[in-house]
């Protein structure tokens, strides 16, 4: 009970201070103070205090997509095992659930982009959709080989791949954090694929998406996109903290290896520019390419130990 | 047995008895009688698929046909099942679809009496036990569809699909009648069940066989490579007739397939890496294509190649498990296919009928002319939505749950410990979830073009009304059944599970797989609901939220720039382009341009054509170079009356001759 107690606040706290974090360490690499890190969630409840300003141009799609969306990421991340390595929901297969959950959410939010009529929005849809073909099938691969490793069906897959695989193990779980780090900054629309702060229309990708949102709708989004990345932080967690450590230590590992990827992210986006449009799908193959070594590696560690 | 025939004769009347009434009844008629005629072939039919019984009945014909065995096992029940209740749906919808075509002295009367025997014959073959008569149904259904495609026989372009139609399909019969001659010949007799001898005696032999009715099977199934006739007929076709032949008529080569398994006993690993390596080849060609399309039958046509192969996808792993002799991932792998079937039957109608309803209205196909139609046609862009999302195979819809199976069939395969598996298991996987996204690409793309936004042409701007109900009934029926599979799956399981057996052909062994199957269903049934809780729970808040608050109407931001027109919006070939830009090699492009010249440019021309490169570099030279074969025979198709009398005299001379030695 505790356990799921504890889940379910990091899963509605956390967003807030991920997104703070992040903003705070830019802050410091550009020299300056800087908002505070509860700056997020002070946004959030001044965006649900507005009204709307809604397009006459969209339908009922505009209007029920930002609580679809919202509601495929919070139950995403009712299906990722936080702190302990246990998901409040969890069964075999359960990761193809929590794919094609967050892509039903992505399926909505392009077509309400779609829905104002609007050719930049259209864009921005446009290249959201293109960009995720090529995140999906590598990160299926990530996960059908760290199964195939660890015999487990569940996500409590992640944590059990030292136990079959030997010195391999380690090699594996490297990569698949690297793999799932730039998974992390695809799907959260962060530099070097897409910058959140960019003010123009033409460069961007996600915030594009969401130019004729307001008030509570909107505030759905920020939300929503924050709580994304930490579900996404939490399986490289779970990859790197020990199946066997006990309830104190793995919430004190947990939430110190979401604060690190926090500052990681924001020191990449004070040091990196964002990469030219064409130049982003060379970017995702690098994660491509990793899931297959890690399958390659999954192949020969098979051999030497459970083959 | 015999309410089967009652229904089948049932249905057939129908279509007989239509072309003596009056243009309007026709349609009314033969949906009644088809309407009768399923509740009579389901007493049988659901009887056998809940019992798993069979029932089976001898008729003799006159020879060289003699005796004909019909069989109701679980394996045909399901399909009958399907093809009933989705052809009853289809002639639902014919009522309203063709009322604009009335009194036009178009072919009505041979239409609807064309599909009330497609819809027998199709009964017929997955009934059927003897190969000529088989063969003889076969070529009944592939003839009436031939008729009921060319409906708009005026328009060229009708024509040469119909054309090209009846040739593929004759290519197809052959390489069956191949597969079936060397059976006959091998067993001596023409029943099903003394093939079952053939298929264990001689391994490469009955992989040779597997492979000829695989191919002629998936001709009509529409695997890739002998895809090609899938997108020339079913846009030329009206809408319900592209719906029943791409939610059913299509499925009785998947029947086919599955029929010559059940009679195998155990496949050889070799060929379930063929049927796997087919499938997963289909589903990406696919899908691909269908990003490319701008006509939105074409798109669901290829959409169409994309589920086939999703089925073959599950039947490989199926087939594979039953090599590797692991029951679970055989069940896993054959019930994912099989429920596919049923489930593409269901959101491929509803799609085809919603985008009838679009052409209905409007009279294009070309979605690039569309746009804003969710505000005149409400229901019919939320079908389409509902299919839509069922289709990308999402959850909480029926398309996830066979996706759901297969997936699991494919992780189940590690247990096989073989790298080869491991190997191909895993491409698999990436590959089915890289058909996912492109299938939301494209479904993004076709359900926002079409529907959302602004009108693009005059023909969408002048859409005053929706469809009539008696078109959007059948739309929200199958939308319904998408919802009721995609939330309560442990039931759905139900009517593929005795199909399956009849495959595997192990019941006890596999019981308590099943139950472990089943509640697993359950589990993402259970997950749907609670999401659609969550998602109920978050939209109210966000109604709570903004009571009382000031919501204003205005126009779309456009950043400062006031005279856009409607023709500027993000078009389906800009949404589709840093996607295909990104894939070039696959696709054969064909421009037609004209640019503008000098400084008051009058004209400027612009068109693009993407061509399928299997029907590029694979169909195309082997038409060509058959073509140039035949044409050294001009010479006799002279045309002169007095010379076809010289040839038929020659030949009665030679006749002549022939006899006496």
């Amino acid at each position: 009970m505790l356990e799921i107690l504890l889940n379910i606040i990091f899963l509605l706290t956390f967003p807030f201070l991920f997104i703070g974090i992040i903003n705070k360490t830019k802050a410091f690499w550009a020299g300056r103070k800087g908002a505070s890190v509860f700056q997020p969630f002070y946004d959030f409840i001044k965006l649900l205090k507005k009204g709307e300003v809604i397009s006459a141009t969209t339908s009922f799609v505009f209007a029920i997509s930002p609580s679809l969306t919202f509601a495929s990421v919070v139950f995403a991340g009712l299906l990722v095992p936080v702190f302990n390595h246990r998901a409040i929901l969890s069964f075999e297969g359960s990761f193809i659930l929590f794919a094609y959950i967050l892509a039903l959410g992505k399926f909505f939010s392009l077509i309400a982009a779609m829905d104002t009529g609007s050719s930049f929005e259209g864009m921005g849809a446009s290249r959201e959709a293109s960009f995720s073909t090529l995140v999906e099938p590598a990160f299926f691969i990530i996960m059908a080989s760290i199964i195939a490793l660890s015999g487990n069906y569940t996500f409590q897959s992640l944590s059990l791949i030292l136990q079959n695989s030997g010195s391999f193990g380690y090699l594996i779980i490297i990569l698949s954090v690297f793999a799932l780090f730039i998974m992390m900054l695809v799907e959260g629309c962060r530099v070097p694929v897409d910058d959140p702060n960019t003010h123009l229309e033409l460069t961007m990708i996600h915030e594009v998406m969401v130019l004729d949102n307001s008030g509570s709708d909107l505030a759905f989004i920020l939300y929503g996109s924050g709580m994304k990345m930490v579900i996404l932080a939490s399986l490289i967690a779970n990859l790197i903290i020990p199946a066997d450590l006990s309830l104190f230590y793995s919430v004190i590992a947990f939430v110190g290896i979401i604060f690190i990827l926090a500052i990681i992210i924001g020191t990449l986006e004070s040091s990196f520019a964002r990469l030219r449009m064409t130049h982003v799908f060379e970017f995702i193959f690098t994660m491509s390419s990793i899931s297959l070594i890690i399958l390659s590696l999954t192949m020969i560690s098979m051999n030497k130990h459970g083959g | 047995m015999k309410y089967f025939y009652i229904g089948i004769f049932l249905i057939f009347l129908g279509g007989l008895i239509s072309t003596a009434f009056a243009e309007k009844l026709k349609a009314k008629i033969v949906s009644l009688f088809s309407g009768l005629g399923m509740v009579f072939v389901l007493i049988p039919a659901l009887n056998v698929l809940f019992t798993g019984n069979t029932i089976s009945k001898n008729i003799y014909f006159p020879e060289p046909i003699g005796k004909v065995n019909f069989l109701i096992d679980p394996l045909s029940a399901f399909f009958i099942l399907v093809i009933s209740v989705m052809c009853f749906i289809g002639t639902i919808y014919a009522i309203g679809y063709i009322k604009p075509y009335l009194n036009k002295n178009k072919l009505t009367s041979s239409h609807f009496f064309f599909l009330s025997v497609l819809i027998t014959s199709m009964l017929l073959v997955v009934t059927v036990q003897n190969a000529l008569f088989f063969l003889i149904v076969w070529e009944m259904m592939s003839l009436s569809s031939f008729f009921l495609v060319i409906f708009e026989n005026e328009k060229k372009e009708v024509i040469s699909a119909g054309i090209n139609y009846l040739i593929t399909m004759h290519i197809s019969i052959l390489f069956i009648i191949a597969g079936f001659i060397i059976l006959t010949l091998k067993s001596g007799n023409l029943d099903f069940a003394s093939f079952k001898q053939v298929f264990e005696l001689n391994n490469s032999l009955a992989n040779m066989i597997f492979i000829f009715l695989f191919i002629g099977f998936g001709i009509k199934a529409g695997f890739v490579p002998f895809h090609t006739w899938l997108p020339k007929a079913h846009p030329a076709a009206p809408s319900h007739v592209s719906g029943i032949m791409s939610g059913v008529m299509i499925k009785t080569g998947i029947y086919g397939i599955l029929r010559i398994l059940s009679l195998m006993s155990i496949p050889s690993v070799e060929i379930s890496y063929f049927v796997l390596i087919i499938s997963v080849i289909s589903a990406l060609f696919g899908v691909l294509y269908a990003i490319a399309q701008h006509d939105l039958k074409r798109l669901l046509a290829y959409h169409s190649v994309e589920n086939i192969g999703i089925i073959g996808i599950g039947i490989g792993i199926g087939m594979l498990g039953l090599a590797y002799h692991n029951n679970l991932i055989a069940i896993l792998g054959f019930s994912g296919g099989i429920l596919h079937i049923l489930n593409h039957s269901i959101f491929k109608e509803l799609l085809f009928f919603a985008a009838g309803a679009v052409y209905n209205k409007t009279h294009t196909k070309n979605i690039e002319k569309l746009g804003g139609l969710i505000k005149t046609m409400p229901y019919t862009a939320a079908f389409f939505l509902i299919g839509s999302v069922a289709i990308t195979g999402l959850p909480p819809l029926n398309g996830f749950i066979s996706e759901f199976l297969i997936y699991l069939g494919m992780l189940h395969n590690f247990e096989i410990k073989s790298p080869v598996v491991l190997i191909i298991s895993v491409l698999a996987i990436a590959s089915l979830a890289f058909v996912g996204t492109m299938a939301l690409l494209c479904f993004t793309k076709a359900f926002s073009v079409v529907f959302l936004g602004n009108p693009r042409s005059e023909e969408a701007e002048s859409v005053k009304e929706e469809v009539s109900p008696i078109m959007l009934i059948p739309m929200g029926i199958l939308a319904l059944f998408t919802f009721l599979i995609g939330l309560f799956p442990q039931y759905a399981l139900f009517l593929v599970k005795n199909p399956v057996y009849t495959i595997i052909s192990m019941k006890e062994t596999v019981k308590a797989l099943d139950c472990h199957v089943a509640s697993l269903l359950a589990m993402t049934g259970k997950a749907g609901l609670c999401f659609i809780g969550l998602f109920l729970l978050i939209y109210a808040l966000r109604t709570l939220l903004l009571k009382n608050k000031n919501v204003c109407s205005y126009k779309t931001w456009d950043c400062g720039y006031q005279t856009g027109n409607n023709r500027m919006q993000y078009t389906a070939s800009s949404y589709a382009s840093p996607f295909l830009s990104f894939l070039k090699p696959f696709f054969v492009k064909e421009f037609d341009t004209k640019k503008p010249k000098g400084l008051f440019p009058k004209e400027a021309h612009f068109e693009l054509h993407i061509h399928d490169i299997f029907e590029f570099y694979l169909i195309n030279p082997v038409i060509n170079a058959n073509k140039k074969f035949l044409e050294q025979f001009y010479w006799i198709q002279s045309g002169s009356t007095q010379q076809y009398i010289l040839y038929g005299l020659v030949f009665l001379i030679i006749a002549l001759v022939g006899t006496i030695f």
